[in-house]
């Protein structure tokens, strides 16, 4: 299969794409305001449908995060990576949190100990990285 | 239909070239035979316009000819159009040459290479329409083999000059024939002609019926 | 909107066998579908009757509202790639030539620029072409003729991997800036499965699958590691297929995996891998018409 620059076949590839878009604007790596890649820009990047790349931003646009300026393309949304950073916050404990603390308890950590484990491999990391 | 005949003439050197070179070719020949009479020099002319017939068709110009989008029909039409311009453009090269032959006492060397005695021996006008005529029932002719050759192959050709055997055999107790050259007890040479122009329009429509299912 | 092609109770028979049993499909207009089937399966079969190279037994077949044999119209706005195609005494540039006043759209700017790609020069004679060069050929005339209905008939013999690439990304790119309807039949799915918006499977002359690219993606995941913890992941889920092999087993598992079905996967030391175009194709392949069949409906 032709490097499709990380997507891969294990769930419809509009819906990979706009995760990608989403993990960057999240991340900073798209600002509010800048211009989204076009479809055609998407489409030749991953290689694959340009009907699957506007699907893909379809999907953003459908939740606010993209808006429409007619003529110009798609742009980030004002308040986008607010809501994402928000909507990843509400899925971190579920996401991370609880499967941590069921590998903790299997492993016979205790809450405890879990907490100082995280405080050392923090001190370790230097502080929060992005 | 007239992208057909641009598709036949992407290559003219089949229509011009080489029927004139074999033209040329022929006529040395005859030039250092002597004075004979070489009635079988004019007639490879004729033969080549009935194989064109059947390679436009038969061979590999169809099939690409309707991978480019041109139905069968047009492309008879088109083929034929082209047969048709063709034979009259030769029809006057050879009554051309025929009249310059006969003005200069054969060439100087008595060569009646374009004389064919009984069919093309009249005046020039005549000679044009009966080599117009013929070529062009021949380049048809040939191709209504090509098509039979592309919708039944081999057994379907036996099939179809089978069928036209008695036809010839007809014709050969009919008259008597010295080659084909000989004249006819009752029928002119003009005569001759219409005959085979209503033939042609037989087997024109013999061709145009056969084609329309012909696969590629 | 008018589909582009539309295919009702399309059968083709021979005198000894059938090409194609009661076909019904439709493909719309500006998409790219994947015509995906075993050798022999009848793909080349339909794209040849699209094209009004051959006849249909029975059925209707219409591009663009109309039936194609004979139909000038229909066919000056579409082109078929076959990959055993016949050209006459030409050299490739006649062959260009031909195709550009046989298609309004052509451009033979990007002719040349394809045939340059490939490495094919415009004087030489088609004869003397390799089998990748005249593959190369027709990809050149099928792209450069910027028809509205593009179908090509596994185009790539002879084409290394590269060169293949190479048919792809400028597939992708013109379609990009031209849209058109192609219709890609190939056997190397997973090459193409990219480039798909939907895709038929053709198997023994009928329709096998018919639903689009990405509602296949994901379908079905083939779930391994310890039995225990196999089965324990895959309790009460469908499954196609099982294999074990001592304290491991593997297992085909139907259903789209969620994100927390990886977590678990993963807290269980198990690995997910799912199931390629091409596997599910080879999937439906084996089993046309019947109860079990792939259908988007059913699993999705």
């Amino acid at each position: 299969m032709p490097e499709m620059a990380g997507l891969d076949e294990g769930g419809p590839l509009f819906a990979q794409v706009a995760e990608r878009l989403a993990g960057e604007i999240a991340a900073g790596g798209l600002a509010e305001g800048e211009r989204v890649p076009s479809t055609n820009e998407l489409a030749a990047f991953y290689r694959i449908n340009p009907a699957t790349a506007a699907k893909g931003i379809n999907v953003l646009a459908d939740e606010g995060l993209l808006e429409k300026h007619r003529g110009i393309g798609m742009f980030v949304a004002t308040g986008a990576r607010a809501t994402l950073l928000a909507r990843r916050r509400a899925e971190f404990t579920e996401r991370y949190v609880q499967p941590l603390l069921i590998e903790a308890t299997r492993l016979g950590i205790d809450p405890d100990e879990l907490i100082a484990l995280i405080r050392e491999s923090s001190s370790e990391r230097g502080g929060v990285a992005v | 239909m007239i992208n057909v005949v641009r598709y036949h003439l992407v290559q003219p050197v089949l229509f011009v070239t080489l029927p004139l070179a074999m033209l040329a070719f022929l006529f040395a020949v005859n030039a250092a035979r002597g004075g004979d009479t070489w009635r079988d020099g004019l007639a490879v002319i004729f033969l080549y316009f009935f194989i064109m017939g059947v390679q436009r068709v038969g061979g590999r110009w169809l099939p690409f000819g309707l991978a480019l989008g041109a139905s069968r029909r047009s492309f008879y039409a088109g083929t034929v159009l082209l047969g048709v311009s063709m034979s009259f453009v030769y029809g006057l090269v050879i009554a051309g040459l025929q009249a310059i032959e006969r003005a200069t006492g054969g060439w100087g060397l008595s060569i009646t290479f374009f004389r064919v005695p009984y069919l093309l021996d009249g005046p020039w006008y005549a000679t044009w329409l009966t080599s117009f005529v013929v070529l062009s029932a021949l380049f048809v002719y040939g191709m209504w083999y090509g098509i039979v050759n592309r919708r039944w192959g081999m057994l379907g050709l036996l099939a179809f000059v089978a069928v036209q055997v008695p036809a010839g055999i007809a014709v050969a107790f009919a008259r008597t024939w010295s080659g084909v050259g000989g004249p006819h007890p009752s029928l002119s040479a003009l005569g001759l002609t219409g005959v085979i122009a209503a033939l042609t329009v037989v087997i024109l429509a013999g061709g145009h019926t056969t084609i329309r299912r012909a696969t590629v | 909107m008018t589909p582009a092609i539309s295919v009702t109770g399309l059968t083709r028979r021979y005198y000894d066998e059938v090409a194609l049993d009661d076909v019904s499909l439709t493909v719309g207009a500006g998409t790219i579908t994947g015509l995906l089937g075993r050798n022999g399966a009848g793909k080349t079969t339909l794209l040849r009757i699209l094209a009004g190279q051959e006849f249909p037994s029975s059925g209707s077949v219409r591009v663009f509202g109309a039936a194609p044999a004979e139909n000038e119209d229909v066919l000056r706005r579409l082109v078929l790639v076959r990959e055993d195609q016949v050209y006459p005494d030409f050299k490739v540039c006649h062959a260009l030539r031909a195709a550009s006043f046989c298609y309004p759209n052509w451009d033979a700017g990007l002719a040349a620029s394809l045939l340059k790609d490939y490495g094919v020069r415009p004087g030489k004679a088609i004869k003397g072409l390799s089998r990748g060069q005249r593959s190369a050929l027709g990809i050149t005339i099928g792209l450069a003729a910027r028809a509205e209905v593009t179908l090509f008939d596994e185009p790539y013999a002879g084409l290394d991997a590269v060169a293949r690439q190479v048919f792809y990304d400028r597939l992708l790119a013109d379609f990009a800036a031209f849209p058109r309807t192609v219709l890609l039949s190939t056997h190397l799915i997973d090459e193409a499965a990219a480039l798909f918006e939907n895709v038929v499977v053709i198997d023994r002359g009928r329709v096998a699958l018919d639903a689009t690219a990405d509602g296949l993606r994901g379908m079905a995941t083939t779930v391994s590691g310890p039995v225990l913890a196999v089965d324990s992941f895959t309790a009460g889920r469908p499954v196609w297929e099982r294999r074990g092999l001592g304290s491991q087993a593997s297992v085909v598992m139907v259903g789209q995996v969620s994100g927390e079905d990886r977590e678990r996967a993963r807290s269980l030391g198990l690995d997910l891998t799912p199931l390629s175009l091409q596997q599910l194709v080879v999937r439906a392949s084996g089993r046309s018409a019947g109860s079990d069949s792939l259908t988007e409906r059913t699993w999705v």
